[in-house]
This record gives C-alpha cells, structure tokens and sequence, in this order.
C-alpha cells in the first residue's frame, strides 16, 4: 500500500512544538516538519546546486537537521534555523564540487549566452530553466542575494570571495536572466 | 550598449550607491534610453527573483530521510517490485546488492532462491521472468565492508580519507540517478544492468580501499 | 637456480651526503621490486645486466637494497620507525620485470620491455613501454600509459586514465576521470568511468568485444569504414549521434538500440547513463582531437598575463 503524502499547514506555535517532540527523538513529529520545510529546502539546493543533486543534498540537510536539532534553541523560526542549515550543507557541498565535473560551465560571461552540454532551444527557456544554467559563480550569488535575500557581505563570506566579486557576479546574473523574463 | 555605468546599474537598483555617484548615474540616466531600459528590467529579474515558487521534490524524499534517522522499520514497498526481462543478466551469473534508500536490500542470482520476501510479479508476467531475491548474505557483506574501512580509516592519509569519501558519493549519487529512472521503468533491461554495475564499482571500490588500507603498517 | 649472491643483504646504505649512488650486478631474467613511501620512482632503461640506483633521501633517509634468488628489492629506509622520503631514480635492463609501490609515489617507467605492475595512492604514473602483464593502479593519481602490449589494467580512482598506442587485451578503468584510448589495436576493451567521458581510436576486429560505459559523461568512438561489428548503444538521458547511417538491426527497447555493420562480427557496447554517446569515423576524430589540442594551447596563452 503506498504510503500517503501528509498535506500539512503549521501555525508559529505547533512548529516549535514539533522542533521540542522531534529533538527529543519523535519522528513523526520530524516528518510533519520535514513536509512542511521540503519544498523550499529542496528549491533552495536545486537551485544552487543542480537537479541531479537536490533530492541526495535535500536528504542531507533533513538528517544533519535531525541531528542538530538538540542545538536549536527556538530564538529564530525553525524555517529560518533549517534554511541556514541548509545554506551551509550546500557550500560545504560546494567546496567538494571541484572534483567532480559534472554538467558546469567554463564561461567566464555569463553574458555570452547559456549553452548546456546539450543544445537546448533558447526560445522556450523559462526563467528557472536559465537561472539552472546560469555558470555556478552567478547562479549561486543570484540564489543568495535576490532569492534568499542574503546581503553582499555575508555571501562574500559564505562564498569565499569578496564583496566586489558578489556584486559583480550579481550584476551578470541579471544582466544574463533579463531575455527569459516573459517565459 | 556599453558605457562606463552599466556596470553599476545593479548597485543603483540596490540602493547601494553613494550619494555622489548615485547624483551622477542618475544625471546620467537621464539620457541614456539603454541604461533606462537596462534598470528597469533588472528591477523585473529582482522582483521575479522574489516570486520565484518552491516545488516538491518529484519522489517522496522522507523515506530515505527517515532510513538515515533511523525511524524504525522503514520499507518501501516499491523497490521490491523489480522485474528484469534480461537473458544477459542470468546468463551473467550476476550476484549484486541493490541498496534502497528505503532500506530492502535485494540480491539477484541466477537460480531464483526462496527467502522470506514474497515477491509480486508485475500484471503481464509473461514477459518478464522474475528473479529478484532478498538474502541478508549480501547485506552482511556490504555492511562488513563499510564497516572495516571506518576501522582502517585511521591508517590512510586525511586526503586519500577525502578523496575516497568523494568518489564513494559520487557513485552513490549514480547510484541514486539510475535507482529513480528505474522506479519509473522497472522493467527497462539497460536500467537494471546499469544499476547492477555502479553497485559493483561501488562494491570494488570499498574492497580496493579497504585492501589498501590494511596493507598500511 | 639460485645465484651465488643468494639471500645477501647488500646494503644499508646511508652515505652523510644525502644521496646514494650504487650499481648492482643482476643475473639474468631477474626482476626489480622498489618500494616507496613518498618520493618519486623513476625508471630507465639500458642493456647492460646491472641495475644502476641513484636516491636522494636526505642526510637522515637511506635505503635498502636486497637480492633474494632473481628478485632484487630496494626499498627507503626507516629511521626510528617512520618511512623516508626518497626519490629514486634507477636504470635497470630493459627486459627485468618491475615491481613498483608507494604511497606518495609519483612512479615514471620508459623503455621497459618487461612486464611492469605500479602501484600508488597519492601520485600519479607515468608509463612508457612495458610487454606483458601490465597493471598499473593510483587512487588519486592519473594512470598514462605509452607504446606496450600485452594484458593490460590501468586503473585510477580520483583521475583521467590515458592510453595510447596499445596492443593487447585491455581494461582501463577510473571513477572520477576521463578513458582516453587512442592508437589501439586490441579486440578485448574495456573501458570505464562513472564521472568522466570515454574516447576510443583503435581497431575493432572481426570476433572482438568492447565495452565502454559511463554514468555521466559523454562516449565517443571511432568506427573504422568497413568494421563489422554489432554496436549495442544505451543512454537514458542523452543523445546518440552518428556521422554515418547506422542500420537498424530490429531489437530496441528503451534507452537500448543495437545497430549491425558490416557481418556485425564483433560485439560493442557504449552505455552511458546521462552522458552522449557519439559514433565517429577515425579520420573525423583525428579532426577533432587537433581541434582540442588547437584550443587548449590557444586557452594555454590567454592565460598568460
């Protein structure tokens, strides 16, 4: 019998409820955080990322959250804490990414246009489409600043670059994404 | 359109410009129809970025989730539900480990062997000839190869440590890949050989490892 | 037959300098074992029946040298316990088998006629002839291999694995790398990778079998006019592209398609998970590989400040 997919809605007050009963071992309490926070964590790591290893990554940052979940202290919002964690699991991802080439682009410019290892027809890209094919300095900066909201320091700091590079590689992401605004 | 302000056209959206310069790209943008057009579509790209929508994964991630976490007997039923139309993989004589996220471990042979799994044949079981079993010899072996490298860790260097533990998540995100193109075709003959082999990389790579390991004095 | 130097210990040797330089008399059919730690082992070849070593070890390393029956070991030294860094740099017969390992060991062969068997985790090897069996394994080096016949196994992990103008039964195999086979003349080829791309540029005979799969990158061969062969190719997220008709044998299924040349006397397989898998005429990947090497030294420039 295949397994039925919980549709949850959480008020402020139950989810830090369910933060208190998953770290002091409930797992169903976790899963009802897990369903409520999945979608987003998963779009947050595809986008940085890629689709190949969103579903692996998103896995991981539910198991690391479980396992830190003694450490949240219910000071910010559990969305907000498991967000962050995510972020980190992605960078520190991100760190081992060198090793593996993978379907990464070498182009320096963004602006000359966003080419897969496949050819794609440009005509029909939506946006998330060419932010996923975006070189991964830019996408990566893009996700942070204009999606997550993060500010041009602490992205420098996360990324390992400095502030200047951030803004720049903002700045061609735009530049970049602005032809797939109507699709 | 290239001028000395395009590269200072997102700062200016971001309010992140100072007081002088702001005065003088905005001068600036007073005659320049490019530059104007350039700001507000990033001004667009901004407010696209914010309304971007989160979607689902497109498999339920919580099983594999909730197997790490360790929340108690999770099966997926799915998995068991493997059924090869593959002469070559029979005639292979192929033993390997197929490791599910939802934690069945299922070991195919090339004689069918009674074990405690019920195996369920797909509705037009003429076509495909079922010879998915389940055997907790082929479990022990895994976990008995991983186990040994946790213990022979110590005597490889912290790079060799990395290096192993990278290509041993590569070959799991193979792993992974190919496991969800065969959720969605069980029977696909190319799909089943696929996964059988990066399991057996991933099998050979452990050994090697582990032969390697405890060769170090 | 035993020799009349059976079973001597040669040598400590530990000269002050740093250095050590000594020449052994070897007999006939004998083979050379050298075991490193870190370090580099370099080997050359000459006519002569010595084996002419040259360490540089530091005033504190040293080596060791030993003749037991045929077979002449040389390994670094330890001083209280831990291994020496030492590297070698040794002339041996062309025709003495060798028998090289380390750790942190670069290992670079030219000339042998023997059979040759290296072994390294953290460097790379570098190989140019050897007859015979050949197996030459890195974990996080790359594996090249020049100009030999016979078995051959190369395999890394974390690297490319290059080979050029080989004959023999071949098997090459990385998971995080490149398989470059070009100038092959074998019909038993193996050749695999899961994070990489596979290039084949070798003969493929009538009866032989070739193997050459990836998960995700990208496979391209060459397939001479005229070769026979039943080419089964599988992907299931990429493309498949051929520069001539391929002739529909009648047995597809999903993801699969199995194509006869000519009599389809030999048997090809080119799988690659996610990755494109491109059929080519040896003249046209001859092209195109000067094309890439065109690019890289023009990449090679720009760099350049």
């Amino acid at each position: 019998m295949p397994r039925q997919v919980l549709e949850v809605t959480l008020t402020a007050d139950s989810v830090a409820a369910d933060a208190a009963l998953a770290a002091s071992g409930d797992a169903s309490a976790f899963e009802r955080l897990y369903r409520a926070h999945v979608n987003r964590v998963h779009s947050l790591v595809r986008r940085m990322l890629d689709a190949d290893e969103a579903d692996d990554l998103t896995q991981d940052v539910f198991v690391r959250a479980w396992d830190k979940l003694s450490t949240f202290r219910g000071e910010s919002a559990f969305g907000t804490w498991l967000h962050r964690l995510a972020v980190n699991v992605v960078l520190a991802r991100r760190k081992t990414l060198g090793v593996e080439r993978g379907r990464f682009h070498s182009a320096e410019d963004p602006l000359e246009g966003v080419s897969g290892r496949r050819e794609t027809p440009e005509i029909s890209m939506d946006f998330e489409e060419a932010l996923a094919n975006l070189p991964d300095g830019a996408r990566q900066v893009f996700v942070l600043h204009d999606v997550e909201g993060y500010r041009h320091e602490e992205i420098a700091q996360m990324l390992g670059v400095v502030p200047g590079t951030s803004k720049s590689q903002l700045h061609h992401a735009r530049m970049a994404l602005r032809r797939y605004l109507d699709r | 359109m290239n001028d000395q302000w395009t590269d200072r056209l997102s700062e200016y959206v971001d309010g992140e410009l100072a007081n002088g310069e702001r005065g003088a790209l905005e001068a600036h943008l007073a005659t320049c129809a490019a530059c104007r057009g350039a700001v507000a579509e990033l001004r667009q790209v901004v407010a696209r970025a914010r309304s971007l929508e989160d979607r689902a994964p497109q498999t339920d991630l919580w099983l594999g989730v909730a197997k790490r976490i360790g929340a108690g007997q999770v099966v997926d039923i799915r998995s068991r539900r493997f059924s090869f139309n593959v002469p070559q993989l029979i005639a292979a004589c192929i033993a390997l480990v197929l490791l599910s996220g939802g934690g069945t471990w299922v070991a195919l042979h090339k004689t069918a062997v009674a074990t405690d799994t019920t195996f369920t044949p797909q509705a037009d079981s003429t076509k495909w000839v079922p010879v998915a079993i389940w055997s907790g010899r082929t479990d022990a072996a895994i976990a008995d190869l991983q186990e040994a490298l946790r213990r022979n860790e110590s005597r490889l260097d912290t790079s060799t440590v990395r290096v192993v533990r990278e290509n041993l998540a590569l070959i799991d995100r193979a792993i992974a890949q190919a496991r969800t193109a065969l959720a969605a075709d069980s029977g696909n003959a190319y799909l089943n050989l696929h996964l059988a082999d990066t399991m057996r990389r991933k099998l050979e790579l452990l050994r090697r490892i582990n032969a390697i390991a405890s060769a170090q004095s | 037959m035993l020799t009349t130097i059976a079973a001597a210990v040669l040598a400590t040797l530990a000269p002050m300098q740093g250095e050590t330089d000594t020449t052994i008399a070897v007999p006939a059919g004998a083979s050379l074992s050298v075991n490193n730690f870190g370090g580099a082992i370099v080997i050359h070849t000459w006519t002569q029946n010595r084996v002419k070593v040259h360490a540089e070890h530091g005033s504190r390393g040293s080596i060791e040298a030993s003749l037991v029956g045929t077979t002449l070991t040389i390994k670094a030294g330890s001083r209280h316990g831990s291994p020496s860094v030492v590297d070698f740099d040794i002339t041996v017969p062309a025709e003495m088998a060798l028998n090289l390992s380390g750790t942190y060991t670069e290992i670079e062969v030219s000339g042998s006629k023997a059979a040759i068997t290296a072994e390294t985790v953290d460097g790379s090897i570098d190989v140019r002839g050897g007859s015979g069996n050949i197996t030459l394994n890195s974990v996080q080096g790359s594996v090249t291999l020049a100009d030999a016949t016979g078995r051959i196994e190369v395999n890394s992990i974390n690297e490319s694995v290059e080979l050029s103008n080989i004959s023999g039964q071949i098997k090459a195999e990385t998971t995080n790398g490149d398989v470059t086979l070009w100038g092959i003349k074998s019909s038993s080829v193996e050749a695999t990778t899961i994070n990489g791309d596979v290039e084949y540029e070798g003969t493929i005979t009538d009866a032989g079998t070739y193997t050459f799969t990836s998960h995700n990158g990208d496979i391209q061969i060459s397939i001479p006019e005229g070769a026979n062969v039943t080419l089964t190719v599988a992907t299931a997220n990429g493309d498949i592209d051929a520069s001539f008709p391929l002739p529909f044998r009648g047995t597809r299924e999903k993801h699969r398609y199995t194509f006869k040349l000519g009599t389809g006397s030999a048997r090809m397989e080119a799988e690659s998970f996610q990755g494109d898998i491109e059929l080519r005429r040896p003249a046209e990947m001859r092209e195109h590989q000067k094309e890439k090497e065109k690019d890289k030294d023009h990449e090679m420039e720009q760099e350049e400040p």
